[in-house]
């Protein structure tokens, strides 16, 4: 289980709470208006921003001391997913496990429609394709807990539709436990097993 | 990563820590060298400083003010005959070594100068004209680069804006121009003047005596002729003081991008007028000649040598060794950049601002710290613990690494916190090793890394001061052996090894810009 319990953040020296569980393998929903939070939430459950004072415990252990590349944490960011002078073949063998079987990736790349643009640079890929590229690579990483910002914001509907289902039957398969931001009530009712709205009460 | 990224940071403040150690321990009369504070109210001492701060200020002013309309020719008039070229040719001018523009001084302007009997009898090349004459031809094609570097930044949109609302010549100067340069002027003031408030070479040869002398060529004085310690710690340590402050002050204001690909592909600028254009040629043309003048003054020195009889080898070996010194001490440099630059990289992705532009200083303090001063501290502390007959060599190459090195941080550098920004935080979420991340980083870098090699390539084949200390006659390089046939009055020789030197240094740099515009072009 994902614990966090009175979790406080400071960002631009306003501090903000957070009271929360989250059940192994369970898919969570966060919303809330722009500015409330959530990507701070999500930093700092990864590692990118440090908590003033509170609990983060994954399985009953603290992740507070842990850095970024020590957490069991993997993060779909809302920009800067792809290293852009890498071809997305090479993108894709970034932090995957040497385990995972071709068939998985290939059966993913066919689901989201994007297994042509293998040889291509992100800079030749419309913003659809990248956000499906890093969402096949961030769910498909070996780490347990799995953190989406706003993953579906620039799909159109025929894509959104293909990359909900998919990202659903992968983290429940895997049993991963995924927190999700987003603004769309569509995607919260596609995905999510339930959902929260963050308030903006410091 | 970042013990590694400690370690080269902390050798590279050995070396001058090490330095300045070596001059402190040294006791000739049995008397513990200090600093001599009584210089400090010297007459002497103050018209070093003030001479120092002229010269550098003068050259700055001069360069910057003469380079801005030549960047607007350019800018304004892209299709100018020659244009890549004349851009190449500043490239060349501001990192060629000093010794070769000063062979094409002394040539053109010299006591016995081409043009020299045009300029009256009271001309005279040595002292501050001939200074400010030799920091100006170095210095204004960089000020010429940045500036129209700067100008090509504006966006089409300004212009169609300003074509819209009617605004005059002088509005648009004013509004759109002015801003785009304002914002870099004092970063790059900044920088001419911390280079030439360095300077050595110029000085030394084209000063003229203790009224034209600056901190760093009164150090070599008071080493060489006194051997005065205490007097020479006390200048390097002013030196150390005034160049330091500015470039802290100058890191804090950032860097300036000069050499970026020209670009002409520019959609939409004013078109000047027919008379306009006449200008942008006429002052185009002048800038071309003022910088091939003194290369073109070494071939009629060519001329003089019967070619056939030239003794090659006594310039082709020196070419090699000068060429191997560089290669080896440019590669060290780029290595040793990286991993100077690995403890500020950190201390940014902490958020800790302060510390990372400390470790920014130190990893540029080279820059400051006087050549001369760091050689001869250095030689002092090894004489008696080593051979330096035997292992001189290794320190002109170890040393020229060291004091190139601010130049291959200041390259090196923008690139990274580009990658780090960008980045960063997707290499920490993927839990990349040090080998992907060095696979990762190098298709980002290859192109700044290559560019940074041949930049320290060419600064490093222009040494004089290190191997003037550490050097020794068995491994001879080009530019000392320039230095020895200009002591002693061999003109043509000096001037066909000059011209060798000028050629390697024009391919490099020809090499460079091909690489660059075919990355440009991919």
């Amino acid at each position: 289980m994902l614990d966090i319990e009175d979790l406080q953040v400071l960002r631009d020296q306003q501090p903000l709470r957070y009271s929360l569980q989250v059940q192994r393998g369970e898919i969570l929903a966060i919303q809330g208006r722009s500015g409330v939070g959530k990507t701070t939430l999500l930093d700092c459950i990864a590692g990118f921003a440090s908590a003033h004072c509170g609990r983060l415990d994954w399985q009953g252990q603290s992740l507070l001391g842990l850095g970024a590349a020590q957490r069991p944490v993997s993060m779909l960011f809302q920009d800067h997913n792809l290293f852009e002078h890498l071809s997305i073949a090479d993108n894709l063998s970034l932090g995957l496990s040497a385990t995972l079987p071709k068939e998985t990736l290939q059966s993913a790349l066919d689901t989201l429609e994007v297994a042509e643009l293998l040889a291509r640079r992100p800079t030749e890929l419309s913003g659809g394709q990248r956000q499906r590229i890093a969402l096949i690579r961030t769910l498909l990483r070996p780490e347990p807990i799995v953190l989406l910002d706003e993953p579906f914001a620039e799909l159109d509907p025929h894509s959104r539709q293909r990359a909900t289902d998919w990202t659903r039957r992968t983290a429940k398969a895997a049993q991963k436990t995924l927190l999700m931001v987003t603004h769309q009530y569509e995607d919260v009712q596609q995905v999510a097993d339930r959902a929260i709205m963050l308030l903006g009460i410091t | 990563m970042l013990a590694a990224g400690m370690l080269a940071l902390g050798f590279s403040l050995a070396v001058t820590v090490l330095a300045f150690y070596g001059l402190i321990g040294f006791d000739s009369s049995g008397t513990e060298s200090r600093l001599d504070t009584r210089l400090l109210s010297d007459g002497y001492f103050h018209s070093v400083v003030w001479f120092s701060i002229k010269q550098a200020g003068l050259s700055a002013l001069l360069a910057l003010v003469l380079a801005w309309p030549v960047a607007r020719a350019l800018y304004y008039s892209p299709g100018l005959w020659l244009r890549q070229s004349f851009l190449s040719l500043c490239v060349l001018s501001f990192v060629m070594p000093t010794l070769i523009l000063i062979t094409g001084l002394v040539a053109l302007l010299g006591r016995q100068g081409l043009i020299s009997p045009w300029l009256g009898q009271d001309w005279n090349l040595y002292g501050l004209p001939g200074i400010l004459i030799a920091h100006v031809y170095l210095n204004l094609p960089f000020a010429i680069r940045v500036q129209l570097l700067q100008l090509q930044h504006i966006p089409d949109s300004s212009w169609k804006l300003a074509a819209q609302l009617k605004l005059g010549a002088w509005q648009r100067l004013r509004l759109i121009e002015w801003p785009a340069l304002r914002a870099g002027m004092l970063q790059l003031f900044g920088f001419v003047f911390v280079l030439c408030f360095n300077s050595f070479a110029v000085v030394l040869a084209l000063g003229g005596g203790p009224r034209a002398t600056t901190l760093e060529v009164a150090i070599y004085q008071s080493l060489k002729y006194d051997f005065n310690i205490p007097e020479a710690l006390t200048l390097a340590w002013t030196q150390l003081l005034i160049a330091g402050s500015l470039f802290l002050l100058l890191n804090r204001l950032g860097g300036n991008q000069w050499l970026g690909v020209d670009s002409t592909q520019q959609h939409w600028t004013p078109k000047p007028g027919a008379a306009m254009q006449r200008l942008h040629r006429l002052l185009y043309a002048t800038a071309a000649l003022a910088l091939l003048l003194p290369l073109l003054a070494l071939v009629p020195g060519v001329l003089q040598v019967n070619l056939a009889r030239f003794d090659w080898l006594a310039i082709a070996r020196p070419a090699f060794i000068t060429l191997l010194i560089a290669a080896i001490a440019g590669t060290g440099a780029l290595l040793l950049a990286y991993a100077t630059l690995l403890p500020s990289r950190f201390a940014r992705t902490e958020g800790r601002n302060t510390l990372a532009l400390l470790c920014d200083w130190l990893s540029t303090h080279a820059l400051v710290a006087p050549a001369m001063v760091v050689s001869v501290g250095l030689y002092i502390l090894l004489l008696p613990r080593l051979d330096l007959d035997h292992w001189g060599m290794l320190f002109v190459v170890l040393l020229n690494m060291v004091l190139i090195l601010p130049y291959a941080v200041q390259q090196l550098r923008p690139r990274l916190l580009q990658f780090d920004r960008q980045y960063e935080r997707l290499v920490r979420s993927l839990k990349l090793g040090f080998q992907e991340r060095l696979r990762i980083e190098w298709p980002y870098m290859r192109r700044a890394c290559i560019t940074s090699f041949a930049l320290m390539l060419l600064l490093a084949m222009g040494d004089v001061a290190i191997f003037s200390i550490f050097g020794t006659s068995d491994w001879t390089t080009l530019p000392w052996l320039i230095y020895g046939y200009a002591g002693t009055y061999r003109m043509g020789e000096a001037s066909v090894a000059s011209l060798l030197l000028l050629l390697i240094c024009a391919l490099v740099v020809w090499l460079f810009q091909h690489f660059e515009k075919g990355q440009q072009d991919a």
